[in-house]
């Protein structure tokens, strides 16, 4: 059973000494950080390794956590500066934002999102399918604004950005999922056909 | 000037003032496009929201707290002194030093000619009374303990290293 302390009261706790109040940090945001870790690497190996030394990274300088933000703020800033780090390390090849190569070439999809029939799979499969397929920091944005309960100054602190920037490309990112979403499902139809 | 998805975006997300709020309340009713295209972006948006997020392995929080031991248990000795302690002592002997050094500038007498210097000699402590059998050995003792010690703590992390 997670703790119900407040992310402040849990962190005076660690700092204090008591390591079991910081597995309670862990606990209530792993999910999130291991989700956010996963979009940068792609694979889970990767991205628990990510996620455990994002924790490891957070521990050390909790100390110097100055509480001017959210934990979770901070916490994931992390997670995107270890996660790049990453990247670079394993020259992972995160395809670019507008590299439509590598992407199923399929004819015009008519305008539309809700033209389809052909799921015998649930449309959150063909949505993860999707978010899989942006590029990390498309994929990250999104998680970050629908899943990490982070407002677009939240989100601009995280990624070291402005916040207008962060609306731009949010925007982006959407329009890229939902187009890439449309195709996989219009791939799906054809193979049904 | 922004296309409709944007605009209906900034709608969706709270991110318009109040009179472009009320632009698009009035676009929503009169224009069938904005509605239409408003409802498929709303459903997108719900669709998004209602992601799962992923799980990590059951041993993940097991794994970092363990990483987090073992890190404070390798911790080296020089990590754990208190830096404040360490520049405390060093300002003592700095000053200790300086104090020193400039009390024997003002009381060297620069003013010597000639070339016969008159120099005292030094007369050093008579380290014999100091060396009795007693002080000897008690001297001997603590520097076996020492060295006992210094032994202990050189074996130990090397168990340590062997075990990690």
């Amino acid at each position: 059973m997670q703790s119900k302390l407040t992310d402040t009261e849990l962190i005076q706790k660690t700092l204090a000494g008591d390591q079991s109040a910081y597995a309670d940090l862990v606990k209530r945001h792993q999910r999130f950080v291991f989700t956010l870790a996963m979009r940068f690497t792609k694979n889970r190996e990767d991205a628990e390794e990510v996620a455990q030394d994002c924790f490891i990274k957070a521990y050390r300088s909790l100390d110097n956590f100055k509480q001017e933000s959210k934990f979770s703020t901070w916490l994931y800033s992390i997670v995107y500066t270890t996660a790049m780090t990453s990247l670079r390390k394993k020259r992972l090849d995160t395809s670019s934002i507008d590299d439509e190569e590598t992407d199923i070439q399929i004819a015009a999809v008519p305008s539309g999102y809700d033209t389809n029939n052909a799921e015998n799979r649930s449309r959150s499969f063909y949505l993860n399918q999707a978010i899989e397929q942006l590029s990390a920091d498309d994929a990250a944005i999104i998680t970050l604004f629908y899943k990490g309960e982070q407002s677009l100054e939240e989100i601009a602190q995280t990624l070291g950005v402005e916040a207008n920037s962060v609306k731009v490309k949010l925007f982006r990112a959407r329009q890229r999922l939902k187009e890439k979403l449309e195709r996989n499902l219009k791939h799906e139809v054809k193979e049904l056909i | 000037m922004n296309s409709i998805e944007e605009r209906l975006w900034d709608y969706i997300d709270g991110n318009c003032s109040a009179t472009e709020r009320e632009t698009i309340d009035l676009l929503l009713i009169e224009s069938d496009e904005y509605r239409q295209k408003y409802l498929e972006l709303l459903a997108f948006n719900r669709e998004i929201a209602g992601i799962e997020l992923e799980e990590p392995s059951m041993a993940f929080t097991y794994n970092v707290i363990e990483q987090i031991r073992t890190e404070h248990a390798r911790q080296p000795l020089k990590a754990k002194v208190n830096q404040n302690i360490v520049k405390t002592i060093a300002g003592f002997f700095i000053v200790t030093l300086a104090a020193l050094l400039i009390f024997i500038i003002f009381n060297i007498n620069w003013k010597v000619t000639g070339t016969h210097v008159n120099s005292t000699p030094v007369k050093m402590p008579d380290i014999k009374n100091w060396l009795s059998g007693g002080i000897l050995q008690a001297f001997l003792f603590l520097n076996t303990v020492l060295a006992l010690f210094l032994l202990d703590g050189v074996l130990r992390k090397r168990i340590f290293t062997r075990q990690a």
